[in-house]
């Protein structure tokens, strides 16, 4: 691991050297402090390595939330300044900077992680230094820290309603699954539940396949051949559940969709699934999979049509080297995140993370998705509103189904 | 109540399909239902399909340009009346007269639904469309699900069929609709139409007859239950054969192609070049270039950016390798570790140069329409064209390479200084240029490589650290300095990964192949295929 991390600060070094750091924003600890009439806020997103092209946008939307607080009078009396990092989707690296952004650069909030592996990795971290990470990915559950908030939902506010829908007569009545998933703890701990939950239904175990293949993997043939011989065996309609993270994501569907599978043979519920992950495909042959999120683009209300146009505007002011058109699930929950912890800590009249952390009870922020998001004294998650997307013709998702209101999240899984 | 009423309804209208040669649809129910949300849309789509055979041919036509819309998505569902928006126009739903367009959207078509107005369409389609393509194309449509259809749509639409080739393969489709028929002829007949193109859903449809009363009964039925069963198992075989060595030669072309360049670089010269998969990312860059610049110069080529871009990034990487070797690399010969410092930080620059200079986002590349999906070949067995086309470049690259390195003047020189760079030098070969030369040719060529994976995989900055170590792994393996080893531990690489990999899952398949190489180099140091004579 050690070659990794050397290797990484060469990384940031060399494109300092290159001139290049400026618009990519300077690793945390290599920025000094300064003026005193700010408060800062560290973001842990990587903008290189695996999953560089989606979480590198995460940086912007929370400068881009921070920009939106400042311009109404900033918080408690000083201005927000967003301190962006490069962990290199190397997961220890995660800690190591978030530790450096904590003690040395001395940030009031965290915001960051995508994947569990490197959220699990910074959790000690936070934990020791009771310090506050805003996590903006739904994820597996099974955690409960105070010192995280957990901005999206767990499983049974977003995977399992997903799950219900095809299980039903109003979707596919799916009755086998092939689970295909990147080899770490957020898919493995996701089909762990699953296969709980279906138990629980009494579906019998020869109903599913478990297949993991390594991060970054992107060689499909040989699965692909082994889900269309696993869908057209007997015994009920088959749907994929692909747990597979970041530029695999692509991979995979070009794949599928070049055999020949369509959605109607073999319907794939991404969970990890964005638009980002659409881009440079061809999705005619991909129209109607699915995806579950908290956020959709095509969210109707008042507040997306402001947050899409927000974004536009940012991008262009700010020439952030992402899409202005395409806004995904995590970026909107950073968006809330960051407006979440202003509002906090505004209620609490302090940037002491006890004293934020107390008034989180209560709050409640009108999210772009179009639902009113909010928290309780209970613990640190966030209720979401829960949507379910299908593949579009110009590589996006409409909203085939969404929930009427926010359930209550379920931190520990009854089904793992 | 509401259940029996719609089973009623299309009950009535499969009757109707029956008795009547010629039934208007209810056009303004039917678009109605249709917006009416998703239980009203499968009602609409199943009337539909039940009555195409029934319907008169300006129903027919209707039908099609309905379902077409719901499925392009060129309606609007208004509150009163819905609009389907035409070439020529706005048009009404239902009477498909000029219309003002309707305000609404188009709905949603769920996983339950777009089958059923995909059937509907092509249903329609079969019936009215303009030419014997369109209906040829409706019929490969309607033919996944004729099990699930009515026998009568078949014969209606064979009786009607103008075009003689058409009308007998309609014919050929309508007998596997009569599995479910009354009469055991038919349903053997059926059942050795579906043996005919055999897969695995062929293998579900006629095993599930084994449970049929009639399998007991009829042994004339039994039998041939039993033959189609045999006959599907034994092509399904040789189609999974065929499937493992596909997909084996694909991946092996893929190791191949990343790994031809640094065969000469490091397997002839000697230098380890950890800029290697930047080159493979570059070379895919390049081609982004190409396609950019046809797109904005000469659209019409566009489809062919692939083949245009060749000549381009061979040239454009080779350059920039030849560019590293007479700033960097001619330095560093005799200090090969510094030599791997050296391109190590160049590989870092180059990847944060693109990050900085094209962002990291997943280049989009337009997939031409000749290597887009792939052709069911038998069984199983489906080529697709990206990867073939991936295999066939692979191959043109060893014979061109190869040619290079044994039949051309440059191919003689590089050889011999690459054995013997004193005597090379002694009789009078200008070892300095042939050095940059092969060193230029070892960078073309990953370029290459970068332009024959971007139809498979995605294009980013990080794309090249994926290959630099199975490029590595595969020239030791194959045996320092030789072409012909590097082949043959692609091929063996990729074979063994393919073979291992259903069985034990895709993060074991790369630890036993690790495993094996590591074993394999044990045994053998020099890899597959040892230079033999005196090396320096």
């Amino acid at each position: 691991m050690s070659i990794f991390t050397r290797r990484t600060f060469l990384q940031t070094s060399g494109a300092l050297a290159a001139g290049a750091a400026l618009p990519l924003g300077a690793p945390a600890f290599i920025r000094s402090a300064n003026a005193a009439d700010t408060v800062k806020l560290g973001c842990l997103f990587s903008s290189s390595g695996t999953m560089a092209n989606l979480e590198g946008r995460l940086n912007y939307v929370a400068k881009m939330a921070a920009a939106e607080i400042n311009a109404a009078g900033g918080v408690n009396g000083k201005t927000v300044e967003v301190v962006a990092s490069d962990p290199a989707s190397d997961w220890p690296l995660y800690a190591q900077v978030g530790r450096q952004m904590l003690t040395e650069t001395k940030v009031a909030a965290l915001f960051g992680c995508w994947t569990s592996v490197s959220r699990k990795t910074v959790l000690p971290v936070v934990e020791q230094n009771d310090g506050l990470l805003f996590y903006p990915l739904h994820f597996e559950g099974d955690e409960n820290s105070k010192n995280v908030v957990y901005v999206n939902s767990p499983p049974a506010s977003s995977v399992l309603p997903a799950v219900d829908y095809l299980m039903s007569p109003d979707g596919v009545e799916a009755k086998r699954f092939f689970m295909i998933g990147s080899d770490y703890v957020w898919p493995r701990t996701i089909n762990k539940q699953l296969k709980g939950y279906w138990k629980s239904k009494g579906i019998d175990e020869s109903a599913w396949k478990e297949e993991y293949v390594p991060f970054s993997f992107s060689n499909f043939q040989t699965l692909v051949n082994q889900v269309r011989a696993f869908a057209d065996a007997p015994g009920g309609k088959c749907v994929v559940v692909l747990t597979v993270v970041g530029s695999s994501i692509p991979d995979f569907l070009r794949e599928f969709a070049n055999q020949g599978i369509t959605a109607t043979d073999v319907p794939i519920l991404g969970l990890d699934m964005v638009e980002a992950d659409l881009e440079g495909l061809d999705t005619k042959k991909l129209v109607g999979h699915l995806n579950c999120w908290a956020y959709l683009q095509q969210a109707k209300g008042e507040a997306n049509v402001k947050f899409l146009s927000g974004w536009k505007d940012f991008v262009a002011k700010e020439k952030v080297p992402f899409s202005p058109d395409v806004a995904i699930d995590p970026m909107v929950s950073t968006y809330d995140a960051v407006h979440l912890w202003a509002m906090a800590a505004k209620k609490a009249g302090s940037f002491d993370v006890p004293e934020v952390r107390k008034a989180f009870a209560g709050l409640s922020f009108d999210c772009p998705s179009g639902y009113k998001i909010g928290m309780t004294a209970e613990n640190n998650y966030v209720s979401r509103g829960v949507f379910i997307g299908s593949v579009n013709e110009a590589q996006g998702f409409d909203v085939l189904w969404q929930s009427k209101d926010t359930p209550k999240p379920v931190p520990m899984s009854p089904f793992g | 109540m509401r259940m029996g009423r719609r089973l009623g309804l299309l009950l009535l209208a499969l009757a109707a399909a029956w008795h009547s040669p010629a039934l208007a649809h209810d056009r303004a129910q039917i678009a109605t239902q249709a917006c009416s949300g998703a239980a009203g849309l499968s009602e609409a789509a199943a009337t539909l399909t039940a009555g195409a055979s029934s319907a008169t041919p300006e129903d027919a036509a209707w039908a099609a340009t309905l379902t077409g819309a719901l499925l392009d998505k060129t309606i609007r569902c208004g509150a009163r009346a819905s609009t389907i928006e035409s070439p020529s126009g706005f048009i009404d739903a239902a009477t498909l007269a000029k219309a003002a367009p309707a305000d609404g959207s188009a709905p949603v078509l769920s996983l339950k639904n777009r089958p059923l107005v995909e059937t509907a369409r092509a249903a329609a389609t079969l019936f009215a469309g303009a030419t014997a393509g369109e209906r040829a194309a409706a019929l490969r449509a309607l033919e996944r699900r004729a099990a699930s259809l009515p026998p009568e749509l078949f014969e209606t639409a064979a009786a009607r069929e103008p075009d003689a080739g058409l009308k007998e393969q309609i014919l050929g489709v309508g007998q596997s609709a009569l599995l479910n028929s009354s009469d055991v002829a038919k349903r053997i007949a059926a059942i050795e139409r579906i043996a005919a193109q055999p897969s695995r859903r062929a293998e579900t449809q006629i095993a599930a007859l084994k449970s049929d009363p009639a399998y007991a009964k009829e042994p004339v039925f039994a039998a041939a239950v039993d033959a189609g069963l045999a006959s599907i198992d034994r092509w399904l075989r040789v189609s999974s054969v065929a499937n493992t060595l596909y997909n084996g030669l694909s991946f092996a072309s893929i190791l191949f192609m990343a790994a031809v360049g640094l065969a000469i670089i490091f397997g002839l010269m000697g230098v380890i070049n950890l800029a290697q998969g930047e080159f493979i990312m570059l070379g895919a860059y390049v081609a982004y270039a190409v396609q950019e610049t046809l797109r904005a110069v000469a659209p019409g080529l566009l489809d062919w950016y692939l083949i245009l871009a060749i000549p381009v990034v061979f040239l454009a990487i080779a350059a920039v390798g030849v560019a590293l070797e007479a700033t960097l690399v001619r330095r560093l010969y005799t200090r090969p570790l510094m030599t791997l410092l050296a391109t190590w930080a160049v590989s870092l620059l180059i990847v944060n140069l693109v990050r900085v200079g094209v962002g990291t986002q997943n280049l989009q590349f337009v997939t031409p329409s000749w290597l887009a999906g792939g052709k069911l070949l038998v069984g199983d067995f489906i080529v697709t064209w990206n990867r073939l086309f991936a295999i066939v470049f692979a191959g043109v690259t060893l014979v061109a390479t190869w040619a290079v390195l044994k039949r051309t003047p440059l191919g003689l020189n590089i050889r011999a200084v690459t054995q013997n760079r004193a005597m090379a030098g002694c009789i009078g070969v200008p070892t300095r240029r042939v050095d940059m030369m092969a060193f230029g040719l070892g960078s073309g060529l990953a370029g290459l490589a970068g332009l024959a994976l971007c139809p498979i995989y995605n294009v980013n900055p990080q794309m090249g650290s994926n290959f630099v170590i199975d490029s590595f792994m595969v020239v030791v393996l194959g045996g320092v300095g030789t072409l012909a080893g590097t082949v043959v531990a692609a091929l063996g690489v990729g074979q063994i990964n393919v073979l291992i990999e259903p069985l034990y899952g895709a993060v074991a398949a790369k630890v036993i192949v690790l495993l094996m190489i590591v074993g394999f180099l044990q045994w053998r140091p020099e890899g597959l295929y040892a230079v033999k004579g005196r090396r320096k």
